[in-house]
């Protein structure tokens, strides 16, 4: 009776596609502050979307992050004045932000690790194997983390490979880099983590 | 790893990758040479990647793998923590409940040794910190204003991941819970609704909105029933459309918008005003809708608008009018509570109770009344029982009564019986009282109707201070009763009582052909009601002193504390005027008041001085305590 979850009461996105579309425009030019602007906005529509797209999973569909972020970019940027290197841009922010949702999520669902003592009920077995996704994803942050310092680039393809889902050509636009590099660059940040995590859990 | 060797290490395995198995080996050799960690970090890696290869290890997007994540976590996954857990320095006691924003729990504060509620907030809100240090600045704010009815918030903290709020812990329930089991009577229903109203009065003047009044955040302590408010600023977290923006602002944030996730709601939308259910700007006039709201749930058993979807209701709120109490509500409802709420539920703000003051003045006005009436009803009750009289007889009678005791004749006394017919039979178990005492001719039957009711009883103290040419020149200090004063004392009496009653205060002055001053209630104390609340401190007069006349001589004060109204001094009230500080101008109602003051007996009154603190303790078995204080003074 008082469980009414309201639906979308007014959507007035506080900033206009307009604007949006002028603020990773900035954000390409170089400016910081603007990605400061964009980086909530985007959170906030990736996350909900992300919602509805996985509550739409359950019966029968696949969540695809293109599909999300694509959505997202065309719901939030005015594509009358947004030109591909805006697009690209916004891409690989969202990949960045996606990281940090699914990142955000984990932690929370896989507390009990990381913890101490903080535990979760209801653990079907659905909810077990998301819980060791969970903890595999934060240890996979870690080593992503790790990987940052020592090479931003390799972590950057990671991110916007795994979390950005973005392919190999688009990431060889983004970061001007050529294709086999992209592939050279994924094949050895992929194996580093992957013996990153190995180690942890040894 | 260093950079230097990470680039000596990628460099080889990305080369050594592009070979054959057998050409690998030989290339390694020669690239490593004698460095044989560096070799086997190299073969290491080679070996993760081909395993990472084999298992498909990151072969799909994260989104895909951890799907789980995303369609429970917010609205299923329930993060549980357990006793003895370390929070920041709070070790965890229970689990509470999961409130409107959380889960939260009972913990004790380790540093400071003390039991605290902590709501572990939503974990998407620590993903913008602009946002949380805003709204732990508001919260935190709200609960600076220490006002009663704000629930006491210590600190916002977090830790591992988890942002959580430490608050004041209430051992009640809330609202939503208390409805549950109760029908709650009028007079608990405007006693809660004037606390709810008394927090956002002191959270508006500081400028702070509290966006989602509604029952889940109203708290009720098992205790004494005193009502807290939860959740100053929470609401704004949820609230999209500021976060970019810096500055703190109250009532022009706009556009509002809630949010559609699970988890993520806020609340409902019955109880939102309809500024805001059209994601408008909002201000205090928003709260107090939410409040009429509540009010009217509290009374009638359900909210007045409630469509079969959220969109629905908004569009109830937008255009319909509330259902009127009388028809909704299983009780009988005052007119004065159906206007109250209409004006709190009017649909334009500008038409709406405009602060929490006015709306507060009203509903405590109106318990008041209330509170009398049940008073009478009760005494009357009790004399039917005791075959005394009956309750219509009782009226009756009671109706001449205060005519024959000291009203004016003539004109004036059919135009006041008219006039205040009603505070007189309001009034008429005082009256009985108050000729039983003052003319000593109480039934034996009577007696015996009091027998069970507490002794009245009151305490005084007087508060004194000496001033020199109008400005303090000592500090104040505490008398029990009366000395001899300095004429360039100022004094102050301070009243209060165990038990709930009627109190009337008159000042006589020193000439006795002066006419008497009532001095408590009036329009500016007690908001002009003699009732005063168990143990209420009353200072008369209110916000000022008392100045002694240039002349020596002795001023009179009489208190007169009643079990219930004294009609007498009900209508005597009606002659005083206010502007001129209570002073009864009819020398007809002056004289029958005084003849009764006078005459009334003190012979069973106990007094008992204290010294420590000082006080004086006025104690009577009998239903009135009349008792002069003599201030006399040089």
């Amino acid at each position: 009776m008082d469980g009414y979850k309201p639906k979308t009461v007014s959507r007035h996105p506080p900033i206009s596609p307009h604007e949006i579309t002028q603020l990773l425009i900035e954000w390409s030019g170089g400016n910081q502050a603007a990605l400061d602007k964009l980086y909530p906005l985007v959170y906030d529509e990736l996350r909900q979307m992300a919602h509805r797209f996985m509550r739409r999973e359950r019966k029968g569909h696949t969540l695809q992050t293109t599909a999300l972020i694509h959505e997202a970019y065309l719901r939030l940027v005015d594509r009358k004045d947004a030109h591909w290197t805006n697009r690209s841009h916004f891409f690989g922010m969202s990949a960045q932000i996606m990281r940090r949702i699914l990142v955000d999520h984990a932690r929370r669902y896989a507390y009990v690790k990381r913890g101490g003592g903080v535990q979760k009920v209801s653990l079907d077995e659905a909810a077990l194997v998301t819980k060791d996704r969970a903890r595999e994803l934060l240890l996979l942050n870690e080593a992503l983390e790790g990987l940052e310092k020592l090479d931003p680039r390799r972590s950057k393809v990671v991110e916007l490979r795994y979390f950005g889902g973005l392919s190999n050509a688009e990431i060889a636009e983004l970061l001007k880099i050529s294709s086999n590099t992209v592939t050279r660059d994924w094949n050895m940040a992929r194996a580093w983590i992957y013996q990153q995590m190995t180690d942890a859990t040894a | 790893m260093k950079p230097e060797r990470w680039q000596q290490v990628s460099r080889i395995f990305e080369s050594a990758l592009g070979l054959e198995e057998d050409a690998r080996a030989a290339y390694l050799c020669e690239e490593c040479g004698t460095d044989e960690s560096l070799r086997e970090d190299v073969e290491k890696l080679i070996a993760s990647h081909r395993e990472a290869a084999a298992e498909g290890f990151m072969a799909s997007p994260a989104v895909e793998r951890v799907a789980g994540l995303m369609s429970s976590s917010e609205d299923e996954v329930e993060v549980r923590l357990e006793k003895g857990q370390l929070l920041g320095s709070y070790s965890i006691l229970e689990r509470l409940g999961a409130g409107g924003m959380g889960e939260v729990y009972l913990a004790m504060d380790t540093r400071l040794d003390r039991k605290v509620a902590l709501k572990i907030l939503p974990h998407e809100f620590a993903a913008d910190k602009r946002r949380m240090q805003r709204f732990a600045l508001e919260a935190k704010a709200a609960s600076s204003l220490n006002q009663p009815n704000i629930l006491t918030v210590f600190e916002f903290g977090e830790s591992e991941s988890l942002a959580f709020l430490a608050t004041e812990h209430i051992e009640g329930e809330t609202l939503r819970d208390y409805l549950r089991g109760h029908q709650l009577k009028l007079t608990e229903a405007l006693d809660i609704s004037s606390q709810i109203v008394a927090a956002l009065e002191a959270a508006h003047e500081a400028r702070i909105v509290h966006r989602d009044i509604k029952p889940e955040n109203v708290m009720i302590r098992r205790r004494d029933h005193i009502v807290k408010v939860l959740d100053f600023g929470l609401a704004k977290l949820t609230e999209k459309g500021d976060a970019s923006e810096s500055g703190f602002v109250t009532d022009t944030e706009a556009p509002t918008e809630f949010k559609t996730a699970p988890g993520n709601v806020l609340g409902t939308v019955l109880y939102m005003s309809p500024e805001q259910s059209q994601g408008l700007a909002v201000d205090g006039r928003s709260d107090i809708w939410s409040t009429g709201i509540v009010i009217y749930e509290m009374v009638a058993g359900r909210v007045p608008f409630r469509g079969a979807t959220p969109s629905h209701t908004i569009v109830e709120i937008l255009e319909k009018e509330a259902p009127p109490l009388s028809l909704t509500a299983k009780q009988e409802v005052p007119d004065e509570l159906e206007r109250i709420v209409r004006k709190a539920l009017a649909k334009s703000r500008s038409e709406r109770y405009q602060t929490a003051s006015d709306l507060l003045i009203d509903l405590r006005n109106l318990k008041k009344r209330l509170d009398v009436e049940s008073e009478i009803q009760r005494s009357t009750a009790s004399s039917v029982s005791a075959g005394l009289q009956t309750p219509s007889s009782t009226a009756q009678e009671s109706a001449k009564q205060p005519i024959t005791t000291i009203g004016p004749s003539g004109v004036k006394r059919a135009a006041l019986a008219g006039a205040l017919l009603a505070v007189i039979v309001l009034a008429a178990l005082g009256i009985r009282s108050w000729l039983k005492s003052t003319n000593n001719v109480a039934p034996s039957s009577a007696t015996a109707v009091t027998a069970n009711v507490p002794p009245r009883e009151l305490t005084y103290w007087i508060t004194v201070q000496k001033f020199r040419s109008g400005k303090p020149f000592e500090k104040p200090f505490q008398l029990a009763g009366e000395i001899n004063f300095e004429r360039d004392y100022q004094v102050r009496l301070n009243l209060r009582s165990p038990v709930v009653g009627y109190l009337y205060v008159l000042n006589e002055s020193p000439r006795g052909e002066n006419p008497l001053q009532i001095l408590f209630p009036s329009p500016t104390s007690n908001s002009g009601s003699a009732l005063v609340s168990e143990k209420q401190e009353l200072q008369i007069p209110e916000q000022s002193w008392f100045k002694f006349d240039p002349e020596q001589g002795t001023e009179t004060v009489w208190l007169v504390w009643s079990r219930a109204p004294i009609s007498d001094i009900e209508v005597a009230k009606r002659f005083a005027n206010p502007s001129d500080r209570g002073v009864i101008k009819d020398a007809r109602v002056n004289e029958s008041l005084k003849h009764i003051l006078e005459e009334s007996p003190t012979d069973k009154l106990q007094i008992e001085r204290q010294s420590s603190p000082p006080q004086t303790i006025l104690r009577t078995g009998e239903p009135v305590v009349t008792h002069a204080i003599r201030l006399a003074h040089n």
